[in-house]
């Protein structure tokens, strides 16, 4: 494994007392696998990889369990020896390309100054490095662009760019959040081709969260759906969507129109909204929403150990 | 034959943008680029295209929110395309809007009631109880609840702000609803509701509407016709069914293809998809002849030069390619 998540929690202090904004989230990541995050806002799907990143800086953020990279324990790390870990062997992207772009600087100059920190080259070779990089990225004229500023690119190139400074250390772990959201989708197309490339050539292991179902469905091996702070199930990809245990991602999948065949003359809404972090039900989080419901929801249940499961009291009744 | 509700001919809009000052000096976008359109009483038209096509800049040309560079708006008969803004108040409240953000489009500092009453007060000449009356009926129509009256925007969920949004823009039986990506910002669970709301408001009031949006399936599942705009032009239109299933642009094909689906098959077989190359060219700069001809996998000499006009292909359907990869049918 190279990386183990175990008991996450992260809690947030806040006026109205505390936030659980992550309650209990265990998961693995193999190398070289894709893992497909989904979840709703507020799901949580966003904190906990930050947690693992390190990135959860406020100080009103309690952070327990454990996270382990490469058998490295994370929660408790000095900062400089995460910051090496980061960049060197852990990369991300994020959804807006321009938070880790300085607009003052060119392109070129960026990803060589990422190489260099983390590599002993010169800044001649490291120019190089960055032209191939975006090269490798499909930018159709790497080496004018390596003189380009991000405001002279589209949003598409931006994430692009950002993708090759991720690239440039060959991560052995990329965390992507959501880095195709803001995209069109013949746009978003290209991002997750390239996505999959770098696993299947330089064999990173990814990590893409994403409230985007289908982005999940073309792009993951193995998925976990969160729901209020929790996992509410995983699995592998195919298992997943092909038989879906959970009442909220059964319900989630059913809210999707489809793009093909028959329209429903409606869509099976999921009533209500996800809850608020501050007010979460007692027993299961998703209990107000779900259509199936019964007596036994007043209590929490807990996700079980495996690669497939989901945190649910019925599924046994669902499953085929 | 009734006459449609909306006649777009012609219709252009053009932006001045950078001041003479800056050192490209001031130059012109192309926002929408000669568009025809026709909307019936009580259809859906689905605009779909990627950032910068225009879509938006059409929608809120039809309701003249923009004053037209070009073209003919015909509303209900009459040319509103010219009309000053004090000709065009009394057909005003006919034609409403809905925006994407709710929370950017509702006054966080009044109660929604209010923000409801407000086209109301501003068009009818109800007196102060039947204003109440209406609003507590919209609140009903829109699936709020009556206590939910005095509270303020930020009280509510980004759905039930959208339901507010709507309120106000069927506050006064409009005829034609201009929808400019009102699910987009919502999360997945909350667009089913919005859809279903908008699909039951529309039978109930006999609504017509304009439904903008980037998401395909969202707007298949509920437009009656579909329109695919690129780079300011309308490239295919078509009944939506017919058009999703069997595009005719190969724009339009890229497009669709690009939208990825759950598979729900164990087997998990990925659909096939067209990559398009590059970015969508600058409006500000337009290629020669066919627009999409730089990124099409189909262009040959011709589409470099001659420019497409919008022809009939099939029935009901209407395509702007020399080359359409489908027989019409």
């Amino acid at each position: 494994m190279i990386l183990s998540v175990r008991d996450l929690t992260v809690t947030f202090r806040t006026e109205e007392g505390p936030v659980r904004a992550i309650d209990g989230v265990s998961f693995d990541v193999a190398e070289g696998e894709i893992l497909g995050v989904v979840g709703e806002s507020g799901s949580g799907k966003t904190v906990s990889l930050l947690a693992v990143m390190g990135l959860i800086t406020d100080p009103n953020a309690i952070i327990g369990g454990s996270i382990r990279y490469r058998g490295t324990e994370l929660v408790g790390l000095p900062a400089r020896a995460l910051r090496k870990l980061r960049g060197a062997e852990i990369a991300m992207i994020f959804q807006d390309p321009m938070t880790a772009l300085t607009p003052v600087y060119t392109i070129g100059w960026q990803i060589a100054e990422q190489i260099r920190a983390h590599q002993k080259i010169s800044a001649r070779a490291a120019m190089d490095r960055a032209e191939e990089l975006l090269a490798e990225v499909n930018f159709p004229n790497p080496r004018e662009a390596l003189s380009r500023y991000p405001h002279q690119l589209s949003g598409g190139m931006r994430q692009r760019a950002v993708i090759a400074m991720a690239l440039s250390c060959n991560p052995a772990l990329l965390v992507a959040d959501e880095p195709t959201t803001a995209l069109d989708v013949t746009v978003q197309a290209g991002i997750l081709d390239l996505v999959r490339r770098l696993r299947d050539r330089h064999g990173s292991a990814v990590v893409f969260i994403t409230h985007d179902m289908g982005v999940v469905s073309e792009l993951a091996d193995r998925v976990m759906v969160m729901y209020a702070g929790r996992i509410v199930e995983k699995g592998a990809r195919s298992e997943l969507f092909g038989d879906p245990l959970h009442p909220y991602t059964r319900a989630l999948m059913g809210s999707i129109p489809p793009l093909t065949g028959e329209r429903p003359r409606r869509l099976p809404a999921i009533p209500g909204s996800p809850p608020s972090l501050l007010r979460l039900p007692q027993g299961c989080s998703f209990a107000p929403r779900c259509p199936v419901r019964f007596e036994a929801c007043e209590a929490r249940p807990a996700l079980p150990a495996g690669a497939r499961a989901a945190a649910c009291f019925r599924v046994e009744e669902f499953q085929s | 034959m009734n006459k449609p509700l909306l006649e777009v001919r012609g219709l252009s809009k053009r932006f001045a943008i950078g001041s003479r000052f800056s050192s490209e000096g001031r130059r012109i976008v192309h926002a929408v680029d000669n568009v025809s359109l026709t909307v019936e009483h009580g259809e859906t038209l689905g605009l779909v295209g990627e950032s910068g096509c225009g879509k938006s800049t059409l929608g809120r040309s039809i309701v003249r929110l923009y004053d037209l560079t070009g073209g003919q708006l015909l509303f209900d008969g009459q040319d509103i395309g010219t009309r000053s803004l004090k000709a065009l108040r009394p057909l005003r409240p006919r034609m409403q809007m809905v925006f994407q953000d709710p929370s950017a489009s509702l006054n966080p500092r009044r109660r929604v009631g209010d923000l409801v009453a407000e086209p109301l007060r501003l068009h009818s000449r109800m007196s102060r109880a039947e204003i109440r009356t209406r609003v507590a009926e919209l609140f009903k129509l829109v699936g709020l609840l009556p206590d939910q009256i005095e509270r303020y925007p930020h009280e509510f969920s980004g759905g039930q702000r959208q339901r507010v949004g709507i309120a106000r823009a069927i506050a006064l039986n409009p005829d034609l609803v201009v929808l400019d990506e009102p699910v987009s910002a919502l999360d997945v669970s909350v667009q089913a509701q919005i859809v279903n709301l908008l699909a039951d408001l529309q039978e109930k009031l006999g609504l017509t509407y304009i439904f903008i949006a980037h998401d395909l399936s969202v707007v298949r599942q509920v437009s009656s016709r579909i329109a695919v705009m690129y780079l300011g032009s309308i490239v295919e239109e078509g009944p939506a069914e017919a058009l999703m299933a069997a595009p005719a642009h190969p724009y339009s094909q890229a497009l669709i293809s690009a939208v990825p689906v759950v598979t729900t098959d164990a087997g998990g077989a990925r659909r096939q998809r067209i990559l398009l190359a590059g970015d969508v060219p600058s409006p500000l700069a337009p290629p020669s002849g066919c627009r999409f001809h730089p990124r099409c996998p189909v262009a040959q000499d011709r589409c470099r030069t001659d420019r497409p006009e919008l022809r009939p292909h099939g029935p009901g359907r209407r395509v702007a390619c020399h080359f359409p990869v489908t027989e019409p049918g």
